[in-house]
Formats: C-alpha cells, sequence, structure tokens
C-alpha cells in the first residue's frame, strides 16, 4: 500500500510539471469536488420551482439566470455535474474492468479463445455508439442505468484490444516465463504480474474516456433519452434552453460550457497522465 | 493481396451477420410479447394478428432469424406499421441528406486540418506551431452537439447569419443550410487531423528520397507539396474511414439541434412515435455503413501500404 501510495505521488507530480496537466487537474478537481459537495454549495434547491422567478436572465441573485420554472441554473449546473460523474465512473471503470480480464485471457489463453473474444470485440465496435445506444434505449426505456450499461457494452472492446495487445508484449518476457516454469496458475500470472503491468495504460485511456461518457450522457438528456426529469443534468440544461432559445439563452450557455470545461480537463490530463505512465504511446490519440 | 481483400470483406460480412443477429435476439429478448412492443400501446388486435402473421410469428425462432435474414438480402427492412410504406424506401430516402453533410464535414475540416498539420510540420515550434498544437487539443474536446448549439446560438439565432432550421432549397439554400451543421460536425476533426498530418509529415521529412530530392536543389516548397504531403496525408484516409461511426453519432445530434432531415431526425422521430421497425431499419443501415467503410479504409490502407497487410 505505502509502495502505490509513493508511485501515485510521483504520477501526479509528473503530471503537475507539465502546465496542460495541472491545468486539466485543477480543472477535474473542480468538478469532482463541486459533484461531491454539490448538496452543500448550490445556492439555491436545484429542483425547486419558483415560478414569480422565472426566465430571468443572469443577475447577482441568479448569477447564470432562472428557467421557464423558476429553477437557478447554477444550481442546476452543479447538481449536473454530480450526474454526470455518477454516469461516468462505473460506466468506464466497468467497461475497464471487464475489458481488462477479456483482453487478458485473449492474449494469455489459447488461440480459438483469442479469435472468438476479437470477433466479439470487432461486433460491438462495429455498432456507431449512439444509435446502439437509441436502439437499447428504445427498447428497454431511459434512465440512467440504460446510459451506464450502453457505455460499458460499447467501450469494453476498446480496453478488451489494448489489455490483449499488452499482454500479448508481456506473455514471452522472462519473468512470466520464470513464473510458469515454477508452476503459477494463471490466475496468479495475470492477477499478479501482468495486471500491474497493464493497469497504468488501461487508466489513462480510462481517464480520456470520461470525457466522451459525459458527452454520451448529455446528449441522450439532450434528446429527451437520458436521465429523467426532473434530475438536473448538462443534457437536460441544453434541452430546456434549446427549447426555448430565444427566451433563454443563458441556459444553453449554461449546460455547454461544463461540458466542454469537463472534456477539456479529462483530456489534458489524460493526455499529461499518457507521457508520464508510457511516453512510447505518445504518438498516437 | 487478393487473399487480404477476401479475408476483410469475409470478416466485415461476418461481423455485420453477428450484429443483425444481435439486434434481432434483442428484440426477442426485451420482456413482452415483440408485437406489442412493436406496435406500442396503440396496437389493435387485427394489426398485432396481420404483424405475427407478417413476421413470422408463429414460426420457431431459428426459422424466423432464416426468414429475416431472407429478407434482408432482398432488400427488405420491413414496413412501417403505421403507414404501411416500406422501411427501405423511408431509410434511404433520408439517407442523402445525413450523407451531404458528413461529405461536407469531413471535406472542410481535411482541407483545414491537412493545411495546418503541413504547415505546423515545415515550421515546426514556431509560434503558428504552439497556436495549432494548443488548438488542435482544444478543438478535439468540443461534442458536435454542443458546438452546433452554441452556434445556433450564436450564428442563427443572435447574428442571423445562417438559417435555424430545416434543408433548404435548390442549391445555394442547401448550402447555406449545411454552413452550421457541418461546420459543428467537422470542427473537432479539424484539430485532429492537423495533428495527425504533423506527426507523419516530420516523418516523411526525415526519409531518405526528401533528402536526396532536396541534394538534387528542389525547392522547399515542392518537396512539401508533392512528396512529402502525399505520403503524410494516408493516415487521414484511415481515420476518416474508422471515424464514420462517430462522424454518424455527430450526425444524429446535429441534425435535431438544426432540424434537418436525415437517419438521425428520423431514428429520433421513430422513438418518440414508437415505430421499432424503423428504428432497426435505420440502426442497421448505419450499421452496415459503418462496417463498409471501416473495411474499405483497411483496404485503401493495404494498398497504399503494403506492411499493413501482414498486421494482425
Amino acid at each position: 500500500m505505502a509502495k502505490s501510495h509513493s508511485e501515485l505521488s510521483i504520477i501526479l507530480r509528473g503530471v503537475a510539471k507539465d502546465p496542460l496537466g495541472l491545468l486539466g487537474l485543477i480543472i477535474v478537481g473542480m468538478i469532482v469536488f463541486s459533484a461531491i459537495f454539490a448538496a452543500w454549495i448550490v445556492p439555491y434547491d436545484p429542483i425547486g420551482m419558483n415560478i414569480p422567478d422565472r426566465m430571468q436572465a443572469p443577475s447577482l441573485s441568479h448569477w447564470l439566470g432562472t428557467d421557464s420554472l423558476g429553477r437557478d441554473t447554477l444550481s442546476r449546473v452543479i447538481m449536473g455535474g454530480q450526474v454526470a460523474l455518477k454516469v461516468a465512473l462505473p460506466a468506464v471503470f466497468g467497461a475497464m474492468a471487464i475489458g481488462l480480464t477479456l483482453g487478458m485471457i485473449a492474449g494469455y489463453g489459447p488461440k480459438w479463445l483469442d479469435n472468438f473474444l476479437m470477433l466479439f470485440f470487432d461486433t460491438v465496435r462495429s455498432f456507431p455508439t449512439v444509435m446502439f445506444a437509441l436502439a437499447v434505449v428504445a427498447l428497454i426505456g431511459p434512465s440512467l442505468q440504460t446510459i451506464v450499461f450502453v457505455v460499458m457494452a460499447t467501450s469494453i472492446p476498446t480496453y478488451g484490444r489494448v489489455a490483449r495487445t499488452q499482454t500479448l508484449t508481456l506473455r514471452n518476457s522472462e519473468f512470466i516465463l520464470a513464473e510458469r516454469a515454477m508452476g503459477a496458475s494463471m490466475t496468479r500470472i495475470l492477477g499478479v504480474h501482468m495486471l500491474p503491468n497493464i493497469i497504468g495504460v488501461l487508466a489513462v485511456l480510462a481517464a480520456m474516456d470520461i470525457p466522451t461518457v459525459i458527452a454520451l450522457e448529455a446528449g441522450l438528456s439532450f434528446l429527451g433519452l437520458g436521465v429523467k426529469p426532473p434530475t438536473p443534468s448538462w443534457g437536460a440544461l441544453l434541452k430546456d434552453g434549446y427549447a426555448l432559445i430565444r427566451q433563454t439563452p443563458w441556459l444553453v450557455v449554461g449546460g455547454g460550457l461544463p461540458i466542454i470545461l469537463a472534456t477539456l480537463g479529462f483530456t489534458f490530463l489524460g493526455e499529461s497522465l499518457r507521457d508520464v505512465v508510457d511516453p512510447k504511446l505518445r504518438k498516437n490519440r | 493481396m487478393f487473399i487480404y481483400i477476401v479475408k476483410r470483406f469475409a470478416l466485415a460480412a461476418l461481423v455485420l451477420i453477428v450484429a443483425v443477429t444481435a439486434m434481432f435476439l434483442m428484440i426477442r429478448a426485451v420482456p413482452g410479447d415483440p408485437v406489442s412492443i412493436m406496435l406500442g400501446p396503440r396496437a389493435t388486435p387485427e394489426l398485432k394478428a396481420s404483424l405475427i402473421a407478417q413476421m413470422a410469428l408463429d414460426q420457431p425462432i431459428w426459422k424466423q432469424l432464416l426468414i429475416y435474414y431472407g429478407d434482408l438480402l432482398q432488400g427488405d427492412l420491413g414496413v412501417d406499421v403505421f403507414s404501411g410504406r416500406s422501411v427501405a424506401d423511408i431509410v434511404f430516402q433520408q439517407l442523402p441528406y445525413t450523407i451531404e453533410m458528413i461529405s461536407l464535414s469531413v471535406l472542410w475540416s481535411a482541407t483545414l486540418g491537412i493545411a495546418l498539420g503541413a504547415y505546423a510540420a515545415a515550421h515546426p515550434n514556431t509560434i503558428i506551431d504552439r497556436v495549432a498544437a494548443a488548438l488542435s487539443v482544444s478543438l478535439v474536446a468540443a461534442p458536435a452537439f454542443v458546438v452546433a448549439l452554441l452556434a445556433l446560438l450564436i450564428f442563427a439565432v443572435k447574428l442571423q447569419w445562417f438559417p435555424a432550421i430545416g434543408a433548404g432549397e435548390g442549391f445555394w439554400g442547401r448550402l447555406n443550410h449545411l454552413v452550421l451543421p457541418s461546420f459543428a460536425i467537422g470542427l473537432s476533426w479539424v484539430g485532429y487531423i492537423a495533428r495527425l498530418v504533423r506527426a507523419s509529415m516530420l516523418e516523411v521529412m526525415g526519409e531518405n528520397h526528401i533528402r536526396t530530392a532536396r541534394a538534387f536543389g528542389i525547392s522547399e516548397r515542392r518537396i512539401v507539396m508533392s512528396y512529402a504531403l502525399r505520403i503524410a496525408i494516408l493516415p487521414v484516409v484511415t481515420v476518416i474511414g474508422v471515424g464514420m461511426g462517430f462522424l454518424l453519432s455527430s450526425a444524429v445530434f446535429t441534425e435535431i439541434v438544426f432540424a434537418r432531415p436525415g437517419l438521425g431526425k428520423l431514428v429520433i422521430d421513430s422513438i418518440t412515435t414508437r415505430n421499432y421497425p424503423i428504428v432497426m431499419g435505420a440502426v442497421l443501415v448505419s450499421t452496415g455503413l459503418f462496417v463498409v467503410s471501416t473495411a474499405l479504409a483497411d483496404l485503401i490502407n493495404a494498398i497504399l501500404d503494403p506492411r499493413a497487410r501482414s498486421a494482425d
């Protein structure tokens, strides 16, 4: 535990040295902080209606204005960050865990299993994500869990393929051969010896994947196929703003800017993490 | 090469078959009988009975699947339950709008991206290179539908430079309606392509044949334009082919934002009216489009770069 702690601080220090990485770290830190403490920092109740104050332009009492039901936009933006992370984190980590397991099995197991899993990965990847998401939402109905499921299902292959490639390159390295010669089981080799060598690359991938998921959740909520009202979500803000774009344009800005900011933050952080964890990956996105 | 082509298309076909089967089973796996789900709460008993006969739901499941494949091979995607029109007709009527929007987006973003990337590579570590690099990272981060909404707000609602909704009439009208949507879809690609071209350009510029060309006294401008750039833009082809799924996803949102006709608008409208045959038809067509374009990108890559053929 102590060892991984110091490794983490080395990585964080590396990220903080890079100006864009530091910026990313600050933005992500702010988003995570405001999401965790959302209930305490919101100036108003994010779902409390206040009809006399409806459709007010940004002012000192409502920094980002109010919507057609008189709800405070800033409060909804802050609460929306919590919803975005509630979708993105479980989806990305779930996909990473399953992709990692399947990928390692594909890379280490017998050839037929590898072929089968690769076909599975290629098939899942052949669905355009949003179209697949729409088909699933149409069939089982919109909810937070549906989005998490769709994201997990569509991004497992990305993690799986990377984990497989990494496993294949490690497979014949000396320390793995030595383990095998000593009679270590497959679970032990994969879990204790392969995993620590693969997880770094996948963590970078996950950091870069979070903004995609946030955008997908916002997109589906914008279409009215994501989280259900009155739950505040950045996409729902965009939806309300779009419906009354001439009367309450500040909703579009209030919903759009956090998405762009979050995307920028996680992308900067991810790129910087990548350079620290594995400089070889730098060439391609 | 021939074997590679056959293999690649066999894989594409296999992937399509698995995808279609998965989609087919997904509809059947949903609790409740498929007819009520497909027709929604508005179904009358007569409509249900005719759909059961039409979809061969009284047959065993493997037979249903075979019938479904048979229909697909004949280009039959089923029938719209409300209007009775062929789903294939409806989908292919909307498809051109989506294709023209995606094509224009790719065209402008690839042109600008390649120019930016080539310029940055020819003048590495200058201010313009740095600005281009920072710009590319930031642009890549902007999701198309957010850009679309902000562009709609600024350029259509506030400034009123461009129309806000529809697809327009006549060549100029259509082009005018395409400006904002293709701006929104293409924006994130400019930065991505610029980074890609810059990296591959720097690689190519270090190669022997470029050095030889320099030794012959050929002008730097000509070297960049006619020797280096030709090779450096190859990865762009692959990336666009593989990015087709991403482009289609952006198109769905952009069509909604600008109320444009197209595949995305068709799907969303059909979901709201619970018109499942059209949803499935459109999803299948776009999946097919994606699989074919990925395979084509791989093929073009293999033709241009023999090393890619043996990989994997």
